[in-house]
Formats: structure tokens, sequence, C-alpha cells
């Protein structure tokens, strides 16, 4: 019942008239970058991250803006796997399966509308998850000590590529640099390391930067070696004739692609593209014969649509709770917390008690307005997908320089931003994950001051890092993060290609 | 192939060497030396990115192909755009040096250079309006500095 009395303290804070017109204006702007091609979600978060600085908002404004962007972004993937066949992002691969198919039948705007509602249902049904399961894990998380953070920190690194991902070798290549950028500076007991006597790194490299030069410049590389500034063909967009029995048709779907969804998001390791596959298996074997999945059966769309969504706010569970972030934007939301001076875990939730709620009740609201947003005004994101990436990369690269310069007004951020952003091309083209990278820049810091008081409590033996039970389990986790991968990691793989390429 | 992961990977090791050596270069910390002090870290960082690095030149994995030719010249083309708006954004002014960046980098990726040149004034005129009006923050004015109304 206590999580009832702050949960309305956070829907006092999240109508707030100031904060309600930051999270509609989130909301529009996520749909957008969900939509448009060549800037996800991670993308498109990281680049509104100085905006939301030099704009002066408050902690929890900021925060309720940007969670609006993260949760609008995932309903704007939709809209262009389900009309140009290309997923915005990864999670939003399945649903171009039977979304596609239905917009070449001329029903691309039933498909947009059902994806909308099963978005919303799967977020709902996560955003419930969250409100339960995000208080205890709070609680629970409170009994760690330095030891078990640690821990955890190695296990959050060790998942971050997911049973799914291929060479984990490269994710731990990653995270060492991530981490080795992150020791740059005067450290707690006031030694400048690797400063080279330059005084701009006496305070560190400034993850923001850092973030957005990785993710930002290094996408407009790689559109001018695709070539790909010309765009593709979009489709037309018919009249919605949508009737409450095609909506009561798919709730079941949603609910169950909802709460996988949620788990999946939950869980180091699964992610949201396994939260959407999951749920369009599922939804395929449930349905059984009378389906006719991959030719625009509407509850194919539904099902990972709403998987998607339900898995992206699960996400935020352990974020918030235990200040580890399970995927890409969910590491840029904390970076936000982090340069709020917000330190994330167990205790925000006493401490920044009012952010926490407010955020969560704020993706409450939210979920009702990009519902809102998204049925009527989906012509409008539909006209704004046929923008050229030729004119719209160059200017999204423009914003991100005056977002940076404007943190600090000094041309050396720049230059590291445009730095980072060439390091960020090379290691996609060798295929080196950029998230651990930007992980340990940002658990850098915690990490190491946790392994400090490890060790000064139990006076320089590293045995207490696997002291406890609690500990052990952790690492045992993080070492099958590792392993896991080479084991079903081809299956999952081929099984995901194959669900792929059926609509070939 | 496999010749990427493999240099990558021996660069990394070089990196780790360095980085590890670095440690050795700290000053003793102001309160004297403790079980875990400023190197424990990165020592640590250093010998995991060794270890990881060697199974990239042990266990490659496949190319992919560089640029080269005329579209490696076009991203180098863009890197150097990048680099001179940075360097030009303040003397030159946030209006026109984006009118450049923002109008060379839409040329170079296909548009014809009449439109790209507008969508860069354009955008530059319009986000520099946001800013300091809207936002109230001064991004330079630089050579249409006679234009400030004070």
């Amino acid at each position: 019942m206590e999580t009832l009395g702050y949960l309305m303290d956070g829907f006092g804070v999240a109508l707030a008239p100031h904060n309600l017109m930051f999270a509609l204006m989130g909301a529009f702007l996520g749909t957008l970058i969900g939509a448009l091609p060549g800037l996800g979600p991670a993308n498109g978060v990281a680049i509104l991250i100085p905006l939301a600085f030099t704009l002066g908002l408050a902690p929890e404004t900021a925060m309720i803006m940007l969670t609006s962007v993260y949760a609008g972004a995932m309903y704007g993937g939709r809209i262009s796997s389900i009309l140009l066949n290309i997923p915005g992002d990864e999670p939003a691969m399945m649903t171009c399966l039977d979304g596609y198919p239905m917009a070449q039948q001329g029903k691309a705007s039933e498909a947009l509308a059902i994806s909308a509602v099963a978005s919303f249902i799967g977020s709902l049904v996560a955003t419930v998850g969250l409100i339960l399961l995000a208080p205890l894990l709070a609680d629970f998380a409170l009994t760690f000590g330095p030891a078990e953070y640690f821990a955890l920190f190695l296990l959050a690194f060790a998942t971050l590529g997911g049973i799914t991902g291929k060479n984990p070798m490269k994710t731990v290549v990653a995270a060492s640099i991530g981490l080795m950028i992150a020791t740059v500076g005067i450290d707690s007991t006031g030694v400048q390391r690797y400063t080279f006597g330059t005084l701009e790194l006496y305070e560190g490299v400034d993850f923001i930067i850092a973030i957005v030069g990785l993710f930002a410049i290094s996408e407009l590389l790689f559109f001018i070696e695709e070539k790909a500034g010309g765009g593709k063909e979009k489709m037309a967009v018919n009249k919605l004739t949508l009737t409450w029995k095609d909506i009561r048709n798919i709730l079941p779907s949603s609910f169950r692609g909802g709460v996988l969804g949620f788990i999946a998001g939950v869980l180091p390791g699964a992610g949201a593209s396994l939260g959407s596959f999951i749920g369009y298996t599922l939804e395929k074997k449930m349905v059984g014969k009378k389906g006719y999945f991959g030719k625009g059966d509407p509850r194919g769309v539904a099902g990972p649509e709403a998987g998607n969504n339900g898995a992206s706010s699960g996400a935020l569970v352990p974020m918030l709770t235990l200040g580890v972030p399970g995927s890409g934007t969910t590491a840029v939301l904390l970076a936000l917390l982090i340069s709020l001076n917000i330190t994330p875990g167990p205790l925000m939730f006493t401490q920044n008690a009012d952010i926490v709620w407010g955020v969560i009740a704020a993706l409450l609201i939210g979920n009702f307005l990009l519902l809102l947003l998204n049925i009527p005004l989906v012509g409008i994101f539909v006209k704004l997908l046929s923008i050229p990436p030729m004119f719209l990369l160059p200017v999204v690269t423009m914003i991100a320089f005056v977002g940076i310069y404007s943190i600090s007004n000094t041309i050396f951020d720049l230059y590291f931003m445009v730095a980072f952003g060439v390091a960020g091309y090379i290691f996609r083209k060798l295929e080196l994950p950029l998230v651990p990278i930007i992980l340990g820049l940002l658990l850098g810091p915690e990490m190491e001051k946790n392994l400090r008081h490890a060790m000064e409590i139990s006076d320089g033996d590293w045995a207490i890092l696997w002291d406890s039970g609690l500990a052990i389990g952790l690492w045992v986790f993080a070492g099958l993060g590792l392993i896991l991968p080479y084991i079903v990691g081809p299956l999952l793989r081929r099984r995901m290609q194959a669900g792929g390429s059926q609509v070939d | 192939m496999t010749f990427n992961d493999r240099i990558f990977g021996v660069l990394m090791i070089v990196l780790a060497v360095a980085y590890g050596w670095g440690t050795t270069q700290f000053n003793e910390p102001f309160g004297g030396a403790e079980a875990v002090g400023p190197e424990t870290f990165p020592r640590l960082l250093a010998a995991v990115l060794a270890l990881s690095s060697l199974y990239m030149i042990v266990r490659p994995d496949p190319d992919n192909a560089w640029p080269w030719s005329r579209t490696g010249i076009e991203l180098i083309v863009a890197v150097v755009v990048l680099i001179l708006y940075a360097a030009l954004l303040q003397p030159l002014g946030f209006i026109i040096s984006t009118t450049l960046a923002v109008g060379t980098l839409c040329w170079r990726m296909g548009a014809l250079p009449v439109k790209a040149y507008i969508t860069g004034a354009v955008s530059g005129v319009v986000v520099f309006l946001l800013f300091t009006l809207a936002l109230d923050l001064a991004l330079p004015l630089g050579l249409l500095s006679f234009l400030e109304v004070n």
C-alpha cells in the first residue's frame, strides 16, 4: 500500500502542467526519432540530453521528458517496420513479418492502429509490472554490499551482449576500453591518472560527449558509406477502417506479448529483441493453423509489438533499482541521471522518491498520450518518413554540435566528439559493440569505488569479492552470460533469422 | 580475410601495455599507500584488455570491407568538414559555419548543391533564433556580429 501512496505522489509530480507539457513534447519527439531512418532510440535520446541541460530543466522534468522520448521511440520504430519493411531498431524486426504484408494488402493504417494499441497494452502491462516489482527489488538491493555491487556490475557487462550476441569477447574488449576511458582524470584520492597534464582532462572524459560522438557522428559516416542518402520508397496509407471487433481480436495477443516482453526486459541478457521474438513465436504456436502468420495476420503484428514495448518498460526495472542498465537506451537514460547528480540504485527510491515515482507515473501518462498521438497523427509521422536522410542526417549532426557546444562553450569538446565519432565508426566496422563502451564510461567510477570499499573492509583480502552466497551467484551468472552465447547463441540466431526470412 | 580483428587486437595489446605501464607513473596518494590504490583497478583493466585482445588475435571474426577509393574519400571529406565546422564555429559565427558545414554534407550525400546549401542556411538560422530568442543561450555570431542588437 505504501507503493500506492508513492505512486499518487508521482502522479502529483507528473501531472504538474510543465511536466505534462514536456512529457507530451518528449512523446512526440520520441515517436519522430523512432520513425525516422538513421535515428535509433539511443542515438535520439543522447542528442537530446545536452538540450535538456541547456534548457535548465529540473531533474524530474528532464527525466520525465527523456523517458517519454524513450517510450515514444518504441512506438515510432513500428512505423518504418510496417510501411517500409525496415525495422527502426532491432526489436522492431518481428513487426515487419506481418506488418509489411498488411501494408502491401492496402491495410497499412489498420496495421499502424493495431500496433499502436498493442504497444499501448504492452507498455501498460509492463509499467504495472514495474510498479509492483521495482520497490521489491530496490528493498532487496539494499542488502548488497560493495563486493556484491562489484559482482553485479560484472554481471551487467557480461550479459550486455545478450544470449543472442555474436562474440562475447568483443563485449569484454569494448567494456575494458570504456572502463579505461573512465579512469582518466583525478581519482577519489586526488591522484591524476592519464591526464598528460592537459587541463581539459582533469575532470575526466564527459560521457555525454562520448555518447553523442559514438552514436550520432558514426551514424552519419555509415550513411555516407552506404550511400543511403536517397531514402526509400514509401507505402501509401489508406483510410482507417478499424472496428471494435478487430481490436478485441488482438487483445489477448497483446496481453501475452506484454507479459513476456516485460519478463524479457527485466532479465539480464534477454532484452527487447528476444522479447518480441518470443512474443511472435508464442502467438504463432497459440493460434496454430487458424492463423495466417507471415501473410499479414494482425495478431502477428500485435504480439511482437506488445512484447517489444513491454520489454522496453521492463528494462527500466534494473536501471532504476540497481543502477545497471540492460540496454543501450537505458544506459543513455542512466547517463542523464548521473549527470543530474542523482546516484542511481536502491537508495534512489527513498532519496529521490519524487523523481522515481514521477518518472513511473509519467510512463503511465505518456502511454495514454502516445496512443492519442499515434492514432490521429500517424499521417504526419508518415510524411516525415519521406524526408531523405541526405538532408536529415547533416541537420541532426548540427544539432549534436550545438548541444555539445552549449554545455560548456568550448571547441575542445567538439573535436573530442568528432574523434569519438571516428572511433565509433571503426568500432562498428570491427563489430565491436558500442554499448559496453558507454556502460564502462558510466559505471567505471562506481565500480572502482565499490572495489576499493570492499578491499578496505577485508583489509586487502581479494577473497571478499566472492565471499557471500549472493556474490557467488552473481559471479556464476556473469560467467554464464559470457559462455552461453557460444552454446545457445548460434541456435537462437538461426531461428530468429529463419523467422525473419519467411517474408522475403 | 581476418586482418581487421588481428590488427585491432595487436593495437589493443599495445594499448593495454602502455596503459598498464602508466600506472607505475602515478604519484603516491596524499594519505599514503593503501591496499587498493589508484593503480589497482587500472592494472586489472589492462590485464583483462590484454587477454581479451589476445582472443581476438587467435579467433578473429571475418572482416567487413573497408571503403577504399571514392567512398573512402567521401568519408574523409565528411570528417574534415566536421573538424572545420568545429574550428570555424567561433570565428565565422554559427549561422555561416552551419550553412557551409550542413550544406556541404547534404551535397556530398547526394542532394543538389542549391537545395543543400539552402537546407544549411535555413537550419542554421532557425536553430540560431531558437537558441537565442526562445532558450536565451548565446551562440557565436562571428562575422555577422554587426547584426547584433544591443
